[in-house]
């Protein structure tokens, strides 16, 4: 977490994108592959089953195909924020480009990075900051400390002087009543 | 903006509380005060950021313990060096040094990381109520204690205790206790009955 060569940031996104319209951020694809080697077969495939599929889906990005001699293939997606990211596709199967690809698409082209919080706020909260001196007594500002009033256990049973003197008071009545009345 | 800064300023501000242990048991104190210290009690604490408040202790010298702990309850030390062992009863400790006892029940309350010594240097004690000047004027808000002290007999007025209520005479045969405490207990004398 606390490490200075893996960047980290805060959550973001690319100007509420998909609040009222979704803008996909990829730009550009490039798919670099040979048109010989082993390595490149399931690029190759993914061109020729799926790659007109996807041009359709996707009207807004533009995709290049890139044939490059003896060298492992891979994908280059260029973002609307400027960024490139490249993914190498060497002895994939075209399943699992198209998966890449996916993921691509479906990227907002924002570094990928270590998350230091996993909630941003750029809005003040409504009911305002909280602070120490809130639903304080405003009468603490005029004490004087230590009060002893203030601070005393709470106590909800009754101790047993209070129930004595309830108990006599009780008995007091009952008693001189009973005397007079036998008298 | 400006205002922004002075609220954060106003949310991270410590508060000093204040709590008199006179007749309080100084480990449930512990569990009370050591929240504030951390700042438990904030609904903006966060282990990373320190909003601990400073807790200031008063009347350590009457602190009150239960049963016998004045006698059995031990504080051990070690200096780490060989036969640097050392322990001491409770009132012991607390006659040495009457702030002592509430110190080392505060601080073995507290979990033992790096926090720990900072923490504890918000904590002012104090063995009775005279506090220095520039200390009690930061005081904004008092702690609440822990057990409700009771009223001694020597408290009460000769009136009150004259005018309260008697269920019963003593028989004129009846020996009061004398409050004195025999010192040496004899053990009573086995009686076989048949």
């Amino acid at each position: 977490m606390s490490n200075r060569a893996i960047p980290n940031a805060f959550v973001k996104n690319v100007l509420q994108n998909g609040l009222g319209r979704y803008i996909c951020q990829l730009q550009r694809v490039t798919l670099n592959f040979c048109k010989a080697t082993p390595s490149s077969l399931g690029t190759r495939d993914f061109i020729e089953k799926y790659l007109v599929d996807f041009t359709r889906e996707n009207p807004g990005t533009v995709v290049y195909v890139k044939p490059i001699r003896n060298r492992a293939p891979f994908l280059v997606a260029e973002y609307l924020n400027g960024r490139q990211e490249r993914v190498s596709t060497k002895d994939m199967p075209a399943d699992e480009v198209c998966k890449w690809l996916e993921h691509l698409r479906t990227r907002s082209g924002a570094q990928i990075v270590n998350l230091r919080k996993e909630w941003l706020t750029n809005t003040p909260s409504t009911q305002g900051v909280w602070h120490p001196f809130l639903n304080k007594n405003p009468s603490l500002a005029g004490t004087s400390f230590p009060a002893p009033e203030l601070y005393g256990a709470k106590t909800e049973s009754k101790s047993a002087t209070d129930m004595v003197l309830e108990e006599a008071g009780v008995k007091k009545v009952g008693s001189v009543d009973s005397a007079s009345s036998k008298e | 903006m400006a205002t922004q800064r002075v609220l954060q300023w106003r949310a991270f501000a410590r508060t000093w509380w204040l709590y008199d242990a006179a007749n309080q048991c100084p480990f449930v104190s512990a569990y009370r005060v050591v929240p504030y210290l951390q700042g438990k009690h904030k609904p903006i604490f966060h282990p990373l950021s320190d909003v601990g408040d400073h807790v200031v202790v008063i009347n350590t010298k009457d602190i009150a313990m239960q049963a016998d702990y004045w006698r059995t309850f031990t504080f051990f030390h070690h200096t780490g060096y060989p036969g640097g062992f050392s322990k001491a009863s409770a009132w012991r400790v607390h006659e040495i040094d009457p702030t002592r006892v509430m110190q080392l029940s505060v601080y073995s309350r507290i979990k033992g990381n790096l926090l720990r010594k900072g923490l504890m240097r918000r904590l002012h004690l104090f063995p009775d109520d005279k506090i220095p000047d520039e200390i009690l004027e930061n005081v904004s808000d008092q702690i609440r204690q822990v057990q409700p002290v009771a009223k001694r007999l020597d408290q009460y007025s000769e009136e009150e205790v004259t005018e309260f209520p008697k269920f019963f005479d003593w028989p004129e045969d009846f020996v009061k206790d004398g409050y004195k405490r025999h010192m040496t207990r004899k053990k009573p004398k086995r009686r076989y009955t048949v």
